[in-house]
């Protein structure tokens, strides 16, 4: 079944320019599809559109067959989004608080958001700084904390855009496992990237765009032997004719 | 963000941490008044009591001196103007100026006050939540009709989460035009254009992009009310609170 329709979906900006132009996409549920294409391709403008930040110019986008136009409230909670700049995806306090915000938005019981702040920070394994400031976190622990806002909501479908930008080795290992382990609970994950490398490994789909188009779909290695055209980078292994490994080992 | 941390909240498990913020806001308002109005002994007997608190919860004197350095500056000046500037019997004469003992009395008088309402102000926010602040705060206008006190406790938390954020910027600015010589330019107007209109761009930026995250989780100003709770301990403390205010009157 499609947990994601996006039909004839275009989008122009107030300033003229053309964001994204005409583009399909179903995706089913609990699918890990990986989105590339270079800066500028249209990647974020897109995925902006699933929780209705950005309306479409033309076309819809349908979420478990209700359009994301007509109840965006719905669509928040169902898409839970992780912003390319975590930093400035904190609205909290201290790191239970901003937990908490999207709960409270929800106008959720108190103990049910108890609740579920205190699962969703063991989910990404910052139970232990819940009282902490976020400006002291590393920027591994913040996209974490970034994570747990979002699961907070309990939404049915993640979208990151670039979660590996500006983390070091350990740092993409724990967001890529955190990834996973949200996979493999069930949720459909959509994830943006521009370094196939970290992530590829572990996708079901791979969706390239450019200029605003989405120029190929298919799976990893239908389509990774050809990325280069489209200005992404093929990764090594597939380059010398391997298979891609996964970076958790 | 290291300079930042006295004023702001430290988690501990005091009895100042525990009263309920509504009980913590009505004595400071009652101890500020009151010392404004109070004399030498009954300000040393405050500033004492304030000292042991400020040991009671636990926060290093030596960050509160660093943290309050600029202020005691202030303090010096506001007390050697008071003392010169006052007429009566001269204490000290030197090169055509006099410290009178009048002056010097009314000097100590004002540093007194002014100094009691900043440490009491920096007790009150190190002990208490920024989210219970502001659930005190809405608890207090919710009975005037022409207030929305739901926005103004919503606006109180942005901007206390906003300034952070703001010095941030506002040092990595700095550093970044110093790396690139600012300093040889002399003019001041030069130096604080070339300065003020990055900084602002960047926070306008940095606003717009919290803006964005908020709306993705939801943000409605129907929220989850913040949870507040009196006890007999609460009570207690503003029975006491009033005695010391009389007594110091
Ligand atoms: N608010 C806006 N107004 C006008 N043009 C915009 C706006 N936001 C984005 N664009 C333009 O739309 C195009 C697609 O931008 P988008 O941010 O979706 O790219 P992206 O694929 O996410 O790039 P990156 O890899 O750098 O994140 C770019 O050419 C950009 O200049
Ligand atoms: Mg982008």
């Amino acid at each position: 079944m499609n947990i994601l329709e996006i039909i004839n979906l275009t989008h122009r900006f107030s300033n003229g320019a053309m964001g994204i132009e005409n583009i399909n996409l179903m995706v089913r549920e609990g699918e890990f599809v990986v989105i590339s294409g270079q800066n500028g391709s249209g990647k974020t403008t897109l995925l902006r559109h699933l929780n209705g930040l950005f309306l479409p110019t033309a076309g819809t986008v349908i979420l478990d067959g209700i359009s994301v136009s007509e109840n965006v409230v719905r669509a928040r909670q169902m898409v839970g989004m992780v912003f390319q700049d975590a930093d400035s995806q904190i609205v909290g306090e201290t790191v239970s608080e901003d937990v908490a915000f999207g709960p409270e938005n929800l106008c959720l019981s108190r103990p049910e958001i108890k609740k579920r702040v205190s699962h969703a920070l063991n989910a990404v394994g910052l139970a232990s700084f819940a009282d902490q400031r976020p400006h002291v976190l590393s920027g591994g622990e913040k996209r974490r904390l970034a994570i747990a806002g979002v699961l907070a909501m309990n939404p049915k479908i993640l979208v990151f855009d670039e979660p590996f930008s500006n983390l070091d080795y350990p740092g993409v290992r724990q967001i890529l496992k955190q990834i996973l382990s949200l996979h493999e609970a069930g949720h459909t994950i959509l994830l943006t990237t521009h370094d196939l490398e970290k992530v590829l490994g572990h996708a079901n789909r791979l969706v390239i765009m450019k200029d605003g188009k989405i120029v190929r779909d298919g799976t990893p290695d239908q389509i990774v032997t050809d990325v280069e055209t489209y200005g992404v980078r093929q990764p090594c292994a597939s380059r010398l004719g391997m298979e891609i490994g996964s970076w958790l080992n | 963000m290291a300079e930042l941390t006295v004023f702001g909240y430290r988690t501990g498990t005091s009895l100042l941490h525990i009263l309920d913020s509504r009980f913590k806001l009505a004595c400071l308002i009652l101890i500020s008044l009151a010392s404004l109005k109070a004399y030498i002994p009954g300000l040393s007997l405050l500033i004492l009591l304030l000292v042991f608190a400020i040991i009671h919860i636990r926060v290093s004197f030596i960050s509160v001196l660093k943290e309050i350095q600029y202020f005691l500056i202030l303090l010096t000046f506001v007390l050697i103007a008071r003392a010169l500037s006052t007429p009566g019997t001269p204490v000290i004469e030197f090169m055509g100026l006099t410290m009178t003992s009048q002056g010097l009395y009314d000097g100590i008088l004002v540093c007194g006050r002014l100094g009691t309402v900043v440490l009491l102000g920096l007790i009150f926010v190190s002990t208490t939540r920024p989210s219970e602040i502001k659930a005190a705060v809405e608890w207090f206008l919710t009975p005037f009709p022409f207030i929305p006190a739901k926005r103004v406790a919503t606006m109180i938390s942005l901007v206390m989460r906003f300034i952070p954020t703001i010095l941030n910027q506002a040092k990595e600015t700095a550093d970044a035009q110093r790396a690139r010589g600012i300093e040889n330019r002399k003019n001041p107007v030069y130096r604080l254009i070339k300065f003020t209109i990055p900084l602002m761009r960047r926070t306008f930026e940095d606003a717009d992009k919290l803006i964005v995250a908020m709306e993705a989780r939801c943000y409605s100003e129907n929220r989850t009310d913040p949870e507040l709770s009196s006890g007999k301990k609460d009570w207690i403390a503003l029975l006491l609170v009033i005695c010391l205010c009389i007594l110091i009157l």
